[in-house]
């Protein structure tokens, strides 16, 4: 099992945004898909699966903000 | 993790497949073209004005040899006190290439291009229709040159245009109010914009760049006109000609923009190349070309349609400037000219010419333009000796006429400075201002449609919760998202503004307050420069003498120094050396640094309030970014909009209701009060507001109450908010993030000094920064003002009396120890 996290994102950002979900539980992934975006009050970035396997678990909704460090996804 | 989507796919297969890199042969001299020929092209009369206008402009630089020299021409004694950089033996260069050029198109010059700019106004004379020049004369300042000329030079024998031409260059040129620029800017300034010659550039190269901004405007305006920047073979070896060559060759001109503007702006750089840059010998010395043109083909795969031509010949530089201007109209440019002539004159008459021998100039003197073009014009049938003599002649008087009358003093005087003291101040300052359309148009999406923009509606406007807690920047307004909303209103509502720098597209500008812009505003609009400081300088210099505006980033603060001359030479002084002639609605956005260390981190809002001539803004919350970013946008004066990395993140916590969802402006030159006190006064520039803040929380608990005023705005200055404010406290700190040597904080702490002596209860005191590097990250409070280092300075220089535990880093520092060792 695989947590997908908010990575670091600069010294003073500690929260961000998810802008799109590009997977729904029970989708298939290869290891650097881009499984979701996210944004932050300074940029927008791709976040892209560390490794292969099923989409077992989303925590969170487009819309949300998440803080840095927090696990959004989870991979089997 | 992936950046966002670029345009432009690199493919390593292509780039690792075996090649030859392929250049091809540049034509050097290859003009051959009979005499029979020419007449077929021009007709007779205009191959003998050709004559005619290279003796003007020979006659009226011996004019000038001869004042700087003898202090006398012909029966006119007078002093010149000013610069006379000749280019006698350069005339067919000048007047061929302008016989060639049209009205509209525009010409910028070199320190040495008294006979460029003639020639070009003499050919506008000629082509354009009588009552356009009649228009032209008579709306120029008010009439009151040809005024001047009908009363003065009214011998009919003269045509009145080119009387009107030649005495606004010379009262130019001598320093006198009907000069064209009213004598600010002087003979190496000397410009006409109607007849099409724009500023020539005392700073070597200078005018590169400044011409390739015209060239984008003329081009983004669809105009049939090409700009022409007259350079030296010296300014081969300055950076910012380069720069310019390369932005006006940029490859997303015709890969990535959109019809009708996928072609390249119509740029023509004409090297004058005299073989000297003032006494260095730029073939075989300071250069390493063999031929000037060959520069060229380290630019493009075009090479620039380099070639090397005769300028020793009118007709061989007319004929490369008509062909080459068709292919520029056709969206092919840059184009490199390669004019190849020599001056006899010295680099200025007080040149001894001791880096050339007397038998080159005597080898070159066989190649005299005139001489030659007269032999050829005899030989053809053209003119014939009698008549030479008369135009020879003619024009003579002609100067000696016009030189008669504009040397007078009682009839052609300089500005009143005795009687208008500070006249000279009047025109750094247009103070106009625009107001923009509400109306948005020629979007790629609406605002509400890119997801960036959209997503500053869900945030709160204002930066605490109803509680009192602040909000983080991704649910309330940051300095970021007000600094984009004032940007994006204008860059959607006003179409002659354009922005660009570093990374301004898909990134969203290295700090993202572009983000979302490139869904919205077309790349011609907005758009990556390359990493050419000067260039993004001096091209928005010359878009906005163009008519256009922009804002353009500059991304670290610190890379001021590479575009140093054009902000301090050109940016802050156009608008008074053309005495009010040029206007440069332009906003130039700096942004200090936070954690990359010594060339990252600096503010140098002190090094440019230094430079008379910008307005300079610094604001430290989003309200005022947001407002003053509005009225720096409207502003027709060049604005410096300082920003602070550490800031970009920060809500609003001082106005109730937040920063405005509408459209607001914050005027230029009011402070600000954040917290009223009535012990002591302390001003802040910037971002060291929030440490003055907090060290105003702490001074509360030792009974000290003090007054706190954001500057927002440097140049000009709100003193009547801060001398108001010290007339009740009696102190006054200045807190800036500048190092103290130098700092304007200094110089603010001078005026008070002056302007509120009695009211002050001790000498008014200045923190900044220590005169030393910035440190990296971990080090970096150590470096720029802190809330302690505050508190040490109000309790050991205002309040003795007080006790507190010194806290701060600076507490033990010997001052003078300090500044004697030039720390």
């Amino acid at each position: 099992m695989t947590d997908i996290i908010i990575p670091n994102l600069g010294n003073e950002i500690s929260e961000a945004e998810i802008t799109e979900w590009l997977v729904e539980t029970g989708d298939d992934v290869e290891q650097g898909d881009v499984v979701l975006l996210i944004s932050t009050t300074k940029t927008s970035l791709e976040i892209e699966a560390p490794t292969s396997g099923k989409i077992s678990q989303i925590n969170s909704n487009e819309g949300d903000l998440v803080q840095v460090g927090e696990v959004v996804c989870t991979i089997e | 993790m992936k950046t966002m989507p670029k345009n432009i796919d690199i493919d390593p297969n292509k780039i690792f497949a075996k090649d030859f890199l392929k250049s091809t042969e540049l034509p050097i001299h290859q003009y051959q073209k009979s005499i029979d020929d020419e007449l077929k092209i021009h007709g007779k009369e205009n191959l003998k004005e050709v004559l005619r206008h290279m003796y003007i402009v020979r006659e009226f630089e011996n004019m000038l040899n001869s004042f700087k020299t003898i202090g006398s021409y012909k029966n006119i004694n007078y002093t010149y006190n000013g610069p006379a950089h000749l280019s006698i033996g350069q005339e067919a260069a000048a007047v061929g290439a302008a016989f060639a050029l049209k009205p509209e198109d525009k010409i910028f010059g070199s320190h040495r291009s008294h006979g460029e700019m003639i020639a070009k106004g003499l050919s506008a004379i000629k082509n354009l229709s009588r009552d356009k020049i009649k228009s032209i004369m008579h709306d120029y300042n008010g009439g009151k040159l040809i005024s001047y000329v009908h009363k003065n030079l009214n011998d009919k024998e003269f045509n009145d245009a080119e009387m009107f031409l030649l005495s606004g260059v010379l009262a130019e040129i001598f320093m006198r109010e009907l000069g064209f620029n009213k004598g600010m800017g002087g003979s190496m300034h000397a410009f006409f914009t109607p007849f099409g010659t724009f500023p020539n550039n005392a700073i070597v190269g200078g005018s590169s760049g400044i011409a390739v901004g015209a060239a984008l405007h003329a081009h983004l305006n669809q105009e049939e006109s090409i700009c022409v920047a007259n350079l030296g073979d010296g300014s081969t070896g300055c950076g910012l000609v380069w720069e310019s060559m390369n932005f006006s060759s940029m490859g997303q001109y015709k890969n990535l923009w959109p019809e009708p503007y996928n072609k390249n702006p119509p740029m023509l750089f004409c090297f004058m190349n005299n073989f000297y840059a003032m006494g260095g010998q730029t073939l075989g010395e300071t250069m390493s070309w063999d031929r000037l043109s060959r520069i060229a083909t380290g630019v493009n795969s075009e090479q620039m349609h380099a070639e090397t031509i005769n300028g020793s010949d009118p007709l061989s530089v007319a004929d490369a400037i008509i062909r080459k201007r068709k292919l520029l109209i056709e969206g092919n440019g840059p184009i490199l000219l390669d004019i190849e002539c020599y001056r006899y004159s010295g680099h200025s008459t007080t040149d001894t010419n001791a880096y050339r021998s007397r038998d080159e100039i005597k080898h070159w003197k066989f190649f005299d333009p005139i001489q030659q073009y007269s032999e050829k014009m005899i030989e053809a049938g053209i003119i014939n000796k009698n008549d030479l003599n008369n135009m020879s002649e003619k024009v003579q008087n002609q100067i000696e006429y016009l030189t008669s009358k504009v040397v007078d003093r009682e009839l052609t005087p300089s500005i009143d400075i005795a009687k208008n003291p500070t006249i000279i101040g009047d025109f750094t300052f247009n103070k106009k201002v625009i107001n923009v359309s509400k109306i948005t148009s020629d979007l790629l999406k609406n605002e509400g449609e890119v997801n960036q923009i959209k997503s500053l509606q869900k945030k709160s406007r204002f930066g605490k919760s109803e509680e009192g807690s602040l909000l983080s920047g991704m649910r309330a307004i940051t300095l970021r998202d007000s600094l984009a909303e004032a940007i994006i209103y204008h860059l959607s509502r006003d179409k002659s503004l354009i922005a660009y720098g570093e990374e301004c597209r898909d990134w969203g500008g290295a700090f993202g307050v572009y983000r979302g812009f490139s869904d919205i505003i077309p790349i011609n609009r907005l758009f990556n420069s390359p990493i050419s400081e000067a260039a993004i300088v001096s091209t928005a210099i010359g878009y906005a003498i163009s008519g256009g505006r922009a804002i353009i980033e500059l991304m670290y603060s610190d890379f001021i120094g590479r575009a140093g001359d054009e902000i301090f030479n050109q940016l802050a002084k156009w608008q008074a050396m053309s005495a009010g002639e040029l206007n440069l609605p332009i906003v130039l956005r700096a942004s200090i640094g936070s954690k990359y260390g010594a060339q990252h981190s600096q503010d140098w809002t002190s090094l440019l309030t230094h430079i008379p001539g910008l307005s300079i803004v610094y604001p430290a919350t989003p309200y005022d970014a947001k407002g003053l970013m509005a009225s720096s946008l409207c502003s027709n004066d060049p604005t410096v909009f300082f920003e602070s990395q550490r800031l970009y993140d920060k809500v609003e916590i001082f106005t109730e209701n937040g920063v405005p969802k509408n459209y607001y402006k914050v005027p230029f030159g009011k402070a600000v009060k954040r917290r009223s006190g009535k012990d002591i006064t302390i001003l802040t520039i910037g971002a060291s507001l929030y440490a003055a803040l907090d060290a105003s929380m702490e001074l509360i608990n030792h009974n000290i109450d003090a007054e706190i005023i954001d500057a927002r705005s440097l140049v000009p200055f709100d003193y009547e908010m801060l001398l108001n404010s010290v007339k009740l406290t009696g102190r006054l700190l200045i807190v800036s993030e500048a190092v103290e040597r130098g700092s304007f904080a200094n110089t603010i702490a001078t005026n008070v000094s002056k302007f509120a002596f009695k009211n002050l209860i001790a000498s008014p005191m200045i923190i900044g920064s220590p005169n030393w590097i910035a440190p990296g990250a971990d080090m970096e409070k150590t470096y720029s003002p802190q809330s302690e280092d505050i508190l040490d300075l109000v309790f050991r220089d205002f309040f003795p009396e007080k006790k507190i535990n010194k806290r701060g880093l600076r507490k033990d520092w010997d001052f003078l120890d300090l500044a004697k060792k030039g720390l």
